[in-house]
């Protein structure tokens, strides 16, 4: 189980994260959820060591992760927000890199890469340089590298951001396989509908503040409103949305 | 004047001069940097060491012309000092065309990012050019800031008339800026009728090749081209081949011929500098324009994805998973990335430079000859530039955006990835280096004495292989750079003052131990010792060592001192 104490995250003293508190648990799918800015990544960033928190605990299976990094990292998967590569690499050493860092048998590592490069309609463009792949290319070698090495962890942040419709809805299911087969997800997306049909539970952040972390069922129930995009609305949306369409058409049209 | 200027470039049109900013900006890199990187000291650096060259150069001409007595000697040693302020002029300049490469031509961002928006090719291109003008001139204002007053002030003092130095100083100024002109333009006209010529595919695999080809060229003709600036050397009928062949000597003949000291008979040679930099400037006008009307259309039609080659994806092990991920980044990186590559042939460049002179002195004396000092220094020096290249090159980073996976991979020890690191450095600079010198060694006698000596290089190779880890604990390419913390300037001036005359005391020792075993013994022990020691001392610095990514300054604390 993947818990979170307290944490918070201070930049040049403001709070970008505010003692924020919830676990992810074995066999569920956790959605993150939060509008632009509100520390949804900051927080993932902060989970997978990627930066260090200002206050608070992280623990993975009960054990603070900073106690032994490097165990905790082997048990981890991450797809980052932003598909950043190393693009002067192809496809295929680019996960061969990965598999090589982490430490993979060599066998095991190439059956590997090769039946998900096929799974993932990328087997034959491997051997291209990762500099012309499209967002969706790059988005399938991340979810690639972020699973090669069966993780107990996977933290997806935007998973299906630029992927076709095949692959977003081959994924999604994915994801509710990993999680039936015991893994811990944590997932952040913006696309609620897929949250709301994917997700066992949901934790909304809202100005780096944990506003709601429930089952969403429960949070229908309690909040009296009928889906997801409702309750985040209500939570997490400070504007009145039509009125700020209508000033944006309002200025391109004076 | 500030206002002046000022005016003069608020009436040029708006999108021009954004674009010329934003052009000019690209001279370097800015991805590479640290993000607190200060751009304009890192330029100002460069500049800096130009300025100090011209004032080197005005120093030694100035007390050369002094020591001299007779006129004719002395106009000789001006002649002499024009022709190399020309040269190394021209050798700038070639390294300044190598790297910006394509900047004068339109590339895929700039037709992806410019074609929707209502700005006119003809602006993209002046603005390019522009740009590229204003970086050279900034070049050659810096490299002539005081030679080109001070070599034309003496050889008018030798005219003794009152117009002969203004005449000297415009036909300096003219020689060195149509020598400029005539070497930027020629690679301009040949980038672009390849890139006309070719399809755009293979245009691109040519143009990284056609770089570094460049960049060999400009370096060797350098280094190797013979001294002929003297009146006799100039008229020998075995030197009009050269002389007809070098474009530094073209430049020579305009600068004499402006200046009115041009041999009689030598009036061809100014000739040719005249037709080379008209033909350079046409072609490299009609390349341009005809680049931004045909190749803007290519790039835009160029497919996404370029299929990777087929056959065999070779896929070496070097001794462990962590090692050959870390050999095979960095190699790739290497010979993939443009910044990457030319930077690594600047060092390469010098490593060359001294394999072919050696090669020549071999090719000249035709049979076996013994281990001389001067083969001793040129392979130490070969090692050095190999080895403390490849590590400064290690220090630029590929794709910061991209390091969150080394940063979450990280599942061994900060000391492996040391080690892996220092495996990368031997194998791809010591190791080339090493056998570099083995095979220019293959003429010479006794070999047990080669042994020893490529004995004693591979301990170098080690020892400086450690000294360059010393608090690098980074990945090869991954951390950013912060201009000003290698201090070019300072690098640059303690090469000459200590590593030379380090190689030579070295080398005079080391020539004496090959013929004394005892002598040999001891150098090797102390050079066995020594990389032992650094190797101990890198070991047990790696142990606590934490790998990073950002390259921050030093911290100042600056303090009121109030409380005493």
């Amino acid at each position: 189980m993947l818990e979170l104490r307290n944490v918070s995250k201070r930049f040049s003293g403001i709070a970008a994260v505010d003692n924020v508190s919830f676990s992810a648990r074995p066999g569920e799918v956790t959605g993150y959820l939060g509008p632009n800015g509100s520390g949804k990544s900051t927080t993932m960033k902060m989970i997978t060591g990627l930066i260090e928190m200002s206050a608070g605990q992280i623990l993975f299976d009960g054990k603070p992760i900073q106690d032994d990094l490097m165990a905790y990292k082997r048990s981890l998967g991450y797809v980052p927000e932003e598909p950043y590569l190393y693009t002067h690499l192809s496809g295929a050493e680019y996960l061969t890199m990965v598999a090589q860092l982490r430490n993979l048998p060599v066998r095991q590592s190439m059956e590997r890469i090769d039946g998900m490069l096929r799974l993932f309609s990328l087997r034959d463009d491997r051997h291209a340089s990762i500099s012309g792949y499209s967002k969706g290319m790059r988005q399938k070698i991340l979810l690639i590298a972020a699973l090669m090495h069966n993780p107990q962890l996977i933290l997806l942040d935007e998973p299906f951001s630029g992927l076709d419709v095949a692959s977003a809805l081959v994924l999604r299911s994915l994801i509710q396989e990993l999680a039936a087969r015991g893994k811990v997800v944590l997932f952040s997306s913006h696309e609620l509908d897929t949250v709301e049909r994917i997700c066992s539970r949901v934790v909304i952040l809202h100005h780096g503040k944990l506003v709601a972390d429930d089952s969403i069922e429960r949070l229908r129930s309690l909040m009296e409103l009928p889906t997801l995009e409702k309750i985040f609305s209500q939570l997490a949306v400070e504007q009145d949305t039509e009125s700020m369409a209508r000033q944006i058409a309002d200025l391109i049209n004076a | 004047m500030h206002n002046l200027i000022q005016k003069l470039i608020n009436r040029l049109p708006l999108d021009f001069r954004i674009l010329c900013r934003q052009f000019m900006l690209r001279v370097i890199d800015l991805e590479a940097l640290s993000i607190q990187a200060d751009v304009t000291g890192f330029l100002g650096q460069f500049a800096g060491v130009l300025i100090m060259l011209s004032l080197v150069h005005s120093l030694v001409t100035y007390v050369g012309f002094v020591s001299m007595g007779d006129p004719q000697a002395r106009l000789g040693f001006c002649l002499h000092m024009e022709h190399h302020l020309i040269a190394t002029m021209m050798l700038v300049v070639g390294l300044f065309t190598v790297l910006s490469w394509d900047a004068t031509f339109p590339d895929r961002r700039d037709v992806m990012v410019l074609s929707p928006l209502p700005v006119a090719p003809h602006t993209i291109l002046s603005a390019k050019v522009s740009a590229s003008a204003a970086v050279l001139g900034i070049a050659i204002l810096t490299l002539n800031c005081a030679s080109g007053f001070v070599v034309p002030f003496l050889v008018g003092v030798l005219h003794g008339t009152p117009w002969s130095f203004y005449q000297s100083l415009a036909a300096y100024w003219i020689a060195i800026v149509g020598a400029s002109a005539f070497l930027y333009c020629s690679v301009l006209t040949i980038q672009g009728f390849t890139a006309l010529l070719l399809p755009r595919r293979m245009f691109l695999r040519l143009s990284a090749i056609l770089q570094l080809a460049a960049f060999g060229l400009f370096l060797a003709v350098y280094f190797l081209e013979p001294t002929l600036s003297s009146p006799d050397a100039m008229a020998a009928p075995e030197n009009q081949g050269l002389l007809a062949c070098l474009p530094s000597y073209w430049f020579f003949a305009l600068f004499n011929q402006l200046n009115g000291t041009l041999p009689a008979g030598f009036t061809w040679l100014a000739v040719r500098a005249w037709i080379g930099f008209a033909i350079a400037i046409c072609g490299a006008a009609a390349s341009l324009l005809l680049c931004y009307v045909r190749t803007m259309k290519k790039t835009i039609e160029e497919p996404d994805l370029v299929p990777g080659a087929r056959g065999l994806h070779w896929m070496p092990w070097f001794g462990g998973s962590l090692k050959t991920a870390i050999a095979l980044f960095s190699i790739r990186s290497l010979t993939r990335s443009r910044q990457h590559r030319v930077a690594f042939s600047f060092y390469l460049a010098f490593v060359f430079g001294i394999a072919l002179s050696l090669l020549r002195d071999e090719l000249a004396s035709g049979a076996a000859s013994e281990i001389t000092v001067g083969f001793l220094i040129s392979t130490f020096m070969m090692m050095t530039f190999a080895v403390f290249g490849l590590r400064s090159v290690f220090a630029l980073p590929v794709s910061l955006t991209a390091n969150w996976v080394l940063r979450t991979t990280q599942l061994r020890s900060s000391e492996k990835y040391i080690a892996a690191t220092r495996g990368s450095l031997l194998l791809f600079a010591a190791m080339p280096a090493w056998l570099l010198s083995a095979g220019l060694a293959f003429h010479l006698r006794p070999a047990s004495q080669v042994a020893a000596h490529l004995a004693i290089l591979a301990l170098l190779g080690w020892i400086l292989a450690e000294l360059c880890l010393i608090g690098f604990y980074k990945v090869p390419f991954t951390c950013s750079y912060l201009p000003g913390k290698s201090n070019i300037q300072l690098v640059f001036w303690a090469f000459f003052i200590v590593c030379l005359p380090l190689a030579v005391w070295i080398a005079e020792i080391e020539l004496d131990a090959l013929h004394h075993a005892l002598k040999f013994a001891c150098m090797a022990a102390v050079f066995a010792a020594t990389a032992l020691g650094l190797f101990g001392f890198n070991g047990f610095r790696a142990r606590s060592a934490v790998l990073y990514f950002e390259e921050l300054p030093e911290e100042v604390i600056t303090t009121l001192k109030l409380s005493a």
